[in-house]
């Protein structure tokens, strides 16, 4: 089997498993939703932090605009989805882009600081323009035309479910064209060396924008995703704890391996609704306990479990 | 003039708050270079155990403040054996991790033990009270909140400059291996420190619960505010966090004063601004 | 009506129907948030429920109920319309009730209007999510229905002029809305009106601005916890109540957090429907079975929403078992003696019509407690705000 078969083995499995939960958990469809949906937002967060090492906590703000972008689109001009999905995309990529010219001149603290100013600046303005917004009451009267004029949405979420996971689908694999492209390549290289990249006559700052923007832009989908399926939008889709549980999720699963954000989606959503069904008042315990047991057993996250078993099983068969 | 007045006191008042709590973070995330996400948390436990004495044992505050400090102090020595000894050599992401979780945990232990309603603090009498300033008047708590603090910079300055834990410190932050062979013990230098901060947070959030109240989610709820302090002072500067805590204080005060409807966003857009202009802080080291 | 709803969705499930035999049981499913910042309103709601269930028995009619927990963390419509589909598709339930947040309400009404299902709201205070589906029923109250009758009230006892500070979002304004057009439609002079920020912290700036203005009261509104706590306290440590400022407010002495806010509180002025001082025989016994199950529990607004909602699906389901739409006509016009006092499900708003109190904060001479006595009461009001 060459690399590059191998290396779409594991999207290949998560795939199959979608299908299969779709197929056990016929009642939980609106969950694996929120599952796909919030696995897009921390794709875009694996192309800003993972491949380009912009560490963030203000991804929300590009997940709000385009909440608000597609919903807003859906209310004035065209109820299609589709079309309100490209929408939320530019306007996702262009607050992202303006954003990231000024946030992406800092590192470290400083940047995460900036990014959370942005998303702040973009919740207290959807707040403040309630005649447009909504405001705290949420952004309601969204009523999405039927996919492709084909499939409506339906009370079981089955058509929400199928949506939501072709774009799952189409945004790895474009991330997956991006990572192996020269771009990506790339940013890869800022990543691990921004010096040795500028000598070599890189433009750091524009690459890192350029990755800012497209992060920024699928962030958006994922809003869009979010405002269509649930036909209505909050305040909250701009908040800090949104942005703060994406990077959870991405660090939990691994970085710069995209089927890691998936995967550590799927860990962080299934736990914490298991254990919030199991005791509504203290599954925070098994949250923290599960961060905790991650990030010491396995730091580079669960992706690195098979590594893990190996060197154990190894470890084994010396003794 | 009587504004301008107003804005200034009320604006020291209010940054000598954000200082205290956030001064222990300068020396865990700054001094230590841990992004100690759990700070919050430390103060909660500290808040949580003066509600408790104070409270529910009925203590007076003078008594229930500095246990409640030392009860945090004891707590944070065996976490910081268990689990801030391996977490000193993690990346930045897996620090983020590792201390939110931590968080999670400390949250979760209050909420159980205490519940999720506010834990406040009884004040004694003559903290209640407010003096006159001529113009108007001003709460008696925060002038005491503002005279712990200069008591703190003081006692940091001559902690971290004056002394051989000092020193030391600096030296085992600085390259740890080097200080290990010239026989300092970078194990409890470490620990001491870490406890230091730890409890600072814990007597900035009895202190500030006036303003700042203690419940269940307080780490989470201020995280973005203790973190913005140390920003704008630059990372591990006690000098640059006073200066930045009570920028930020008079920053926030003039603008609820003068734009109260569009608070928030000035108030973000300054910082923003201030950070593209100053990216490691006001004092920060230039990198 | 509803069975046929749930066999629609099972034959588009293609599955057999799981634990059939349960036929005669009616399940509620409850959205509010049980962790978090917010996480009060989950227990206060959790207690209530299951003290009327300890006083009334599991059955109503000849169903059994049972009621079922989903935490929603905190305001997220995305999370409340997913349990509120799991909660009708995988767990069949025939009811809903909770929800704290506005916009996690209205993020169901599709789903209740397409599954006719009664949902019973325990607190969401914004007039118009009854608007968006018939199934909706209101045990809470509405920021109009206690605003507008402060206002008037304040005008009667003589104040001219008022300043205005509430949280700068929806309910807030809501509230501000509600209060100027009552006091100024009676003659009153609004002289200042401020919107504070969501995340202010030090409120000393609004005070001493309200202060200068010097007006006869202060109406302000506040979310709950820390914000109310800061703002109460600032208020009294600037001496505006020595300054003749008559504090005019509604949920901010709430019972929880009442005691924590300490001498500071007397003499704090609201308009409210629950009194947890309120004295009747109903409230004594609600009280009483309270703190026998659950004894550290204190009973608030939250409490007697949930209540009142849980003693309204027993109705409905006695009259009406699964039959979504029946159960709501029987609801509608339904009275009863809550302990609040007396209350009408009103048939047009679908929120309850009740007696707004006027109450003042006092030290209690037996207990040494703070509660909320009630010096005045404005008898059965309606939804103001249903028309606006």
């Amino acid at each position: 089997m060459n690399t590059t078969m191998k290396s779409w083995l594991p999207p290949l499995a998560l795939l199959a498993l979608a299908v299969v939960l779709y197929f056990a958990l016929p009642y939980n469809l609106a969950f694996l939703t929120r599952i796909l949906i919030m696995a897009v937002l921390v794709l875009s967060l694996d192309l800003v932090l993972g491949f380009a090492g912009i560490a963030t906590l203000g991804q929300a703000a590009f997940y709000g605009a385009g909440a608000y972008a597609a919903g807003l689109f859906a209310i004035h001009v065209w109820a299609d989805p589709v079309a309100g999905l490209l929408v939320a995309g530019l306007a996702g990529a262009a607050l992202a882009f303006v954003s990231g010219l000024i946030v992406l001149r800092t590192h470290g603290l400083t940047l995460i600081m900036l990014t959370i100013a942005v998303a702040s600046i973009c919740h207290e303005i959807a707040n403040k323009a309630r005649d447009v917004t909504g405001g705290a009451d949420g952004l309601r009267g969204i009523r999405m035309e039927p996919v492709l004029g084909l499939w409506q949405f339906d009370f079981i979420g089955k058509t929400g479910f199928w949506y939501a996971l072709t774009v799952l689908a189409v945004v790895f694999v474009l991330l997956t064209l991006i990572a192996r492209s020269p771009f990506g390549l790339s940013l890869r290289g800022i990543h691990e060396s921004p010096e040795r990249m500028t000598a070599i006559g890189v433009s750091v700052y524009w690459r890192r924008v350029t990755a800012y923007t497209l992060g920024g832009g699928i962030a958006g989908l994922a809003g869009a995703l979010s405002a269509q399926v649930t036909q209505l939008v909050s305040l909250e889709s701009f908040s800090f704890t949104l942005s703060a549980e994406a990077l959870i999720m991405l660090i939990l699963g691994g970085t710069g391996r995209l089927y890691g954000a998936v995967l550590g989606t799927l860990v962080f959503m299934w736990v914490h609704h298991w254990a919030a069904a199991n005791d509504p008042f203290n599954w925070l315990f098994v949250i923290g306990g599960l961060v905790l047991a991650v990030v010491f057993f396995l730091p580079r996250g669960i992706i690195a479990i098979p590594t893990a078993l190996k060197r154990l099983g190894g470890r084994h068969a010396g003794t | 003039m009587t504004l301008l007045l107003n804005i200034l006191v009320d604006g020291i008042a209010y940054g000598m708050i954000l200082f205290m709590i956030a001064v222990g973070l300068s020396v865990t995330m700054g001094l230590m270079r841990v992004v100690n996400l759990a700070h919050g948390g430390f103060a909660l436990l500290g808040g949580t155990f003066a509600h408790w004495l104070g409270s529910d044992l009925g203590w007076p505050f003078w008594l229930a403040l500095p246990l409640a400090v030392l009860g945090t102090v004891a707590l944070s020595m065996p976490l910081e054996r268990l689990i801030y000894r391996r977490v000193y050599g993690f990346t930045d992401l897996q620090q983020v991790l590792a201390t939110i979780g931590l968080t999670f945990l400390m949250i979760a232990s209050v909420n159980l033990w205490q519940g999720s309603s506010l834990l406040t603090v009884p004040l004694p009498e003559g903290l209640k009270a407010s003096v006159d300033l001529g113009f108007r008047t001003l709460p008696v708590h925060r002038l005491v909140v503002i005279a712990f603090g200069a008591a703190v910079v003081v006692g940091l300055w001559l902690l971290l400059d004056r002394t051989r834990f000092g020193i030391r410190l600096r030296a085992a932050v600085d390259n740890r291996g080097t200080a290990s062979a010239h026989g300092i013990n970078t194990d409890r230098i470490f620990m001491l420190a870490f406890a230091l901060g730890a409890g600072l947070a814990a007597l900035g959030g009895v202190l500030g619960a006036e303003i700042l109240p203690i419940d269940a989610y307080y780490p989470l709820r201020y995280m973005v505010l203790f973190l913005i302090v140390v920003a704008v002072g630059g990372m591990g500067s006690i000098p640059g966090s006073l200066l930045a805590a009570l920028g930020l204080g008079l920053l926030e005060t003039a603008t609820r004063y003068l734009v109260p409807d569009y608070a928030t966003i000035a108030f973000f857009a300054l910082v923003i601004a201030l950070l593209t202009v100053r990216p490691n802080g006001l004092m920060g080291k230039i990198a | 009506m509803k069975r046929a709803f749930h066999a629609a969705v099972l034959a588009a499930l293609t599955l057999g129907l799981p634990g059939a035999a349960l036929a005669d049981t009616i399940k509620v499913g409850v959205v509010a948030p049980y962790s978090g910042p917010f996480a009060i309103y989950g227990k206060q709601f959790q207690e209530a429920i299951e003290t009327y269930v300890a006083q009334h028995g599991t059955t109503a009619g000849e169903h059994e109920i049972e009621f079922i927990y989903k935490d929603v963390g905190g305001p997220n419509p995305d999370q409340a319309r997913s349990l509120a589909q799991e909660l009708l598709i995988r767990d069949q339930v025939d009811y809903l009730a909770g929800f704290t947040f506005t916009p996690n309400a209205l993020a169901i009404a599709p789903l209740i209007e397409q599954s006719q299902t009664p949902t019973v709201i325990f607190n969401a205070a914004t007039s118009s999510i009854n608007r968006e589906s018939d199934f909706y029923l209101r045990t809470s109250y509405t920021l109009w229905q206690v605003s507008a009758p402060l206002a008037e009230w304040a005008y009667d006892q003589g104040m001219r002029s008022v300043a205005i500070t509430v949280t700068d979002y929806g309910p807030g304004i809501d509230a501000e809305n509600a209060f100027k057009a009552a006091f100024e439609a009676k003659g009153g002079e609004v002289v200042d009106t401020i919107r504070m920020p969501l995340s202010t912290t030090d409120f000393t700036p609004f005070i001493q601005r309200v202060r200068d203005a010097a007006p006869d009261a202060v109406f302000t509104f506040l979310p709950g916890g820390p914000p109310t706590f800061t703002y109460t306290k600032t208020f009294n440590e600037n001496g505006l109540a020595e300054a003749g400022i008559t504090f005019l407010g509604t949920a901010e002495t709430e019972e929880v957090n009442l005691q924590g806010l300490g001498d500071a509180a007397i003499g704090l002025t609201t308009a409210y429907h629950y009194s947890g001082a309120h004295e009747s025989e109903a409230n004594d016994a609600f009280k009483a079975k309270l703190t026998e199950l659950f004894p550290d529990a204190v009973a608030n607004w939250a409490s007697v929403g949930a209540y009142d909602g849980t003693h309204l699906i027993y109705q409905m389901v006695a009259a009406a078992g699964s039959d979504g739409p029946a159960a709501v006509e029987a609801a509608l016009g339904l009275e009863w003696e809550s302990p609040r006092g007396p209350v009408t499900m009103d048939p047009e708003t679908r929120t309850v019509v009740q007696n707004v109190y006027i109450r003042e904060v006092e030290r209690d001479a037996e207990t040494g407690l703070l509660i909320n006595a009630e010096k005045g009461v404005i008898a059965t009001v309606g939804d103001l705000g249903w028309d606006k």
